[in-house]
């Protein structure tokens, strides 16, 4: 009975893995076989670095993308155990960390073994061991978010930065590139508020921004808010309040609802990251690396803005719509 | 208590049937070598897959034997713990928000400069009193654990994010954390001991001592008697309620040291990572033969239910599986070992 179970779970996973890969491809290359890691495998970002991915293994040829994440959202033990389940069967590694320390010395271990990691998305602490890492310029997104509100507001009034989530480092910076720039660009900006965080959530920054909102609806002009969940929030809330519109709204990350915002006048700029690119330009320094090629450091993806102007132009639309890997 | 030892079967002493079949009726889920043969069954499976699939053989490597076994020492170790309440009948679904109370405890009083002389010994003692709290309430509510600790896991995750501040509680890695600590789990070269990290090792010396301690303590007999029939128990004379108190607070002992483990592997404390740890740690035990409803359950089976878990996850990344077919294997494995294990108490009953 029980060998009977065995042997058919033994079958169950013979099925589901049918396809046949050796060392090398049908004219004898050599073929590399690279685990991508994101950080989570269900956010609609994450489809699209795996498009970007995809794309550059095709484009190369010999190079074979083997997709997984930790099994829940945020699961560091996970993606710790995902790096370390790939020791030996892999060629190389991209990584998008969960946390700059935790994934520190997994790294290490990975590299030990004569694997070389490219890191992606989200920074880590020590960069000794790694080729490269490739993301978004955060602060100059924030920048690029305080300039299009100075466009709006053309250059004065009174605006509220709603910060994320303390000891997030992403959007810490993305808040002081806002800060300063306004600062140094537009000195006739005045900032009412800087200090509050909104949470995780898009329920804990509705309720953040509408305390917000609402203590200073009398003078306030425009908000920024940080990232998806935090803008999704104060969309919302700046609906109940009825100052959509009256309010300026810049947004960091696209979701649906924020880009029809944009048709609207209930959101006025979004900034964008490019997850394609993210996922293409890891895969293609990697392997240029693997061949002995010299490869840069740093490397920035790009940050734009979306406005109700420019939104029906072929590249943003691509961006506020990327495409996605499995559709 | 009937499982302790093996029931000789009515066949052993006649001379049908054959010795093959007598062999496999000895098999016993209870003593943990039918798991052990299912395990290697799977660790076979992987290797000629990982050969078949990807054209390597990384899997059956002793680097990755090794690596997987300080992967599931967390487990591991909270699992022994679980071992002892589910043979007792109970259930702690608060273990994986102990244990990253615990890792925060740990990190928080590293991070004050307290040193590892303090912050271990407290580490262990969240442990201890989350279990003793869990047995209170149990003994003192007469409430179901099932209940209780439904409600201590939320209450140990908000007093985690009130100790962290709602953060990351993040040590220096090279100032405050000794080494020992930092590489307590794992594999890199310098801190093995024959071949092993300590962790391994602290793991393998304590599922000795448990094993011991349910084989021939006198409480491990007052446990088993409450996990068989807990009114009998009663009657016997057994003090019900210091019992549980007692057996909780041990099982959070093995909570602690995995506080432990977790904070160095990690080398940071935050509350929010043992979300959903209780469910690997009672899968662990469920695999390796323990029965919910009480009085069964070994130090053998539930190690290897823990490595068995490791195994598949390192198996499934090392062939490519996407991720939601490691989690409907897992989900497989786990019906068919309680299948398995109701089959055979069926069989038992009719002998």
């Amino acid at each position: 009975m029980k060998r009977f179970a065995v042997l058919l779970l033994a079958l169950a996973l013979f099925g589901c893995s049918e396809a046949n890969h050796s060392g090398t491809g049908p004219n004898g290359e050599k073929i590399y076989r690279l685990a991508v890691i994101p950080k989570g495998t269900t956010h609609e970002f994450w489809k699209s670095v795996h498009y970007g991915a995809e794309q550059a293994a095709k484009e190369i040829g010999n190079v074979e993308i083997v997709w997984r994440g930790p099994q829940l959202e945020n699961d560091r033990k996970g993606q710790i155990s995902v790096v370390q389940n790939f020791i030996g069967s892999v060629d190389g590694m991209v990584l998008a960390p969960l946390d700059s320390q935790a994934l520190v010395s997994p790294v290490s271990q990975v590299v030990d073994q004569g694997i070389p990691v490219l890191i992606f998305d989200s920074g880590l602490n020590d960069t000794s061991k790694i080729v490269s890492y490739v993301a978004t310029d955060n602060y100059k997104g924030g920048a690029l978010a305080a300039r299009r509100m100075g466009e709006i507001l053309n250059g004065e009034g009174d605006v509220i930065l709603l910060r994320y989530n303390e000891g997030s480092e992403s959007t810490q910076q993305r808040e002081e590139g806002f800060l300063e720039t306004l600062k140094e660009e537009f000195p006739n900006i005045n900032i009412l508020s800087s200090d509050q965080y909104a949470g995780t959530t898009p329920q804990s920054s509705l309720s953040k921004a509408k305390q917000m909102l609402d203590t200073f609806k009398n003078e306030v002009d425009g908000i920024f808010a940080v990232c998806e969940p935090n803008a999704a929030g104060t969309l919302q809330a700046l609906k109940d309040l009825n100052l959509t519109g009256k309010v300026k709204l810049v947004a960091f990350d696209p979701n649906a609802e924020l880009v029809a915002g944009l048709s609207n006048d209930s959101v006025h700029g979004i900034v964008l990251q490019d997850p394609v690119a993210m996922g293409y330009k890891s895969v293609k320094n990697l392997i240029a690396h693997m061949q002995g090629e010299e490869v840069e450091q740093r490397i920035d993806t790009g940050e734009f803005v979306a406005t109700p102007e420019n939104k029906d132009e072929e590249r943003m639309q691509e961006l506020l719509h990327p495409p996605q890997f499995g559709e | 208590m009937s499982s302790k030892e093996t029931k000789p079967s009515p066949s052993e002493s006649t001379t049908e049937p054959g010795a093959l079949r007598r062999f496999f009726r000895r098999i016993d889920f209870s003593k943990g070598l039918a798991q052990f043969g299912v395990l290697v069954l799977i660790m076979l499976f992987f290797s000629v897959a990982e050969w078949l699939v990807t054209g390597r053989t990384s899997f059956s490597t002793s680097f990755n034997i090794i690596m997987m076994a300080s992967q599931a020492s967390t487990i591991a170790i909270a699992a022994l713990g679980m071992t002892i309440i589910i043979i007792a009948g109970g259930i702690d679904l608060s273990v994986g928000t102990a244990i990253a109370l615990c890792g925060t405890v740990c990190a928080w009083f590293l991070r004050e400069d307290y040193g590892a002389a303090v912050a271990i010994p407290l580490t262990l003692l969240t442990g201890v009193v989350c279990g003793a709290v869990n047995g209170m309430l149990i003994s003192f509510l007469r409430v179901v654990p099932f209940i209780i600790t439904l409600g201590t896991m939320s209450l140990f995750l908000g007093i985690g994010k009130l100790l962290s501040g709602s953060t990351t509680v993040r040590p220096d890695e090279s100032s405050q954390v000794p080494h020992w600590l930092s590489n307590f789990a794992t594999t890199s070269a310098d801190t093995t001991i024959l071949g092993l990290p300590p962790g391994v090792w602290t793991l393998l010396a304590i599922a000795v001592l448990t094993y011991l301690f349910l084989r021939y303590s006198v409480f491990s007999r007052y446990i088993f008697a409450l996990g068989s029939n807990e009114s009998t128990a009663r009657l016997c004379g057994i003090n019900i309620p210091l019992t549980k108190i007692a057996l909780y607070a041990l099982a959070g002992f093995f909570v602690g040291l995995a506080g432990m483990y977790q904070f160095s592997e990690l080398s940071e404390g935050s509350p929010t990572d043992g979300v959903g740890l209780e469910l690997k740690v009672i899968a662990a035990v469920v695999i390796g033969g323990g029965s919910l409803n009480g009085g069964r359950g070994t130090v053998q089976g539930t190690l290897i239910g823990s490595y068995l878990i490791f195994v598949i996850d390192n198996g499934c990344t090392k062939i490519g599986l996407p991720n939601h077919l490691t989690d409907i294997t897992l989900g497989v494995i786990i019906i068919t070992a309680v299948a398995i294990d109701q089959w055979r108490q069926r069989r038992l009953e009719r002998s």
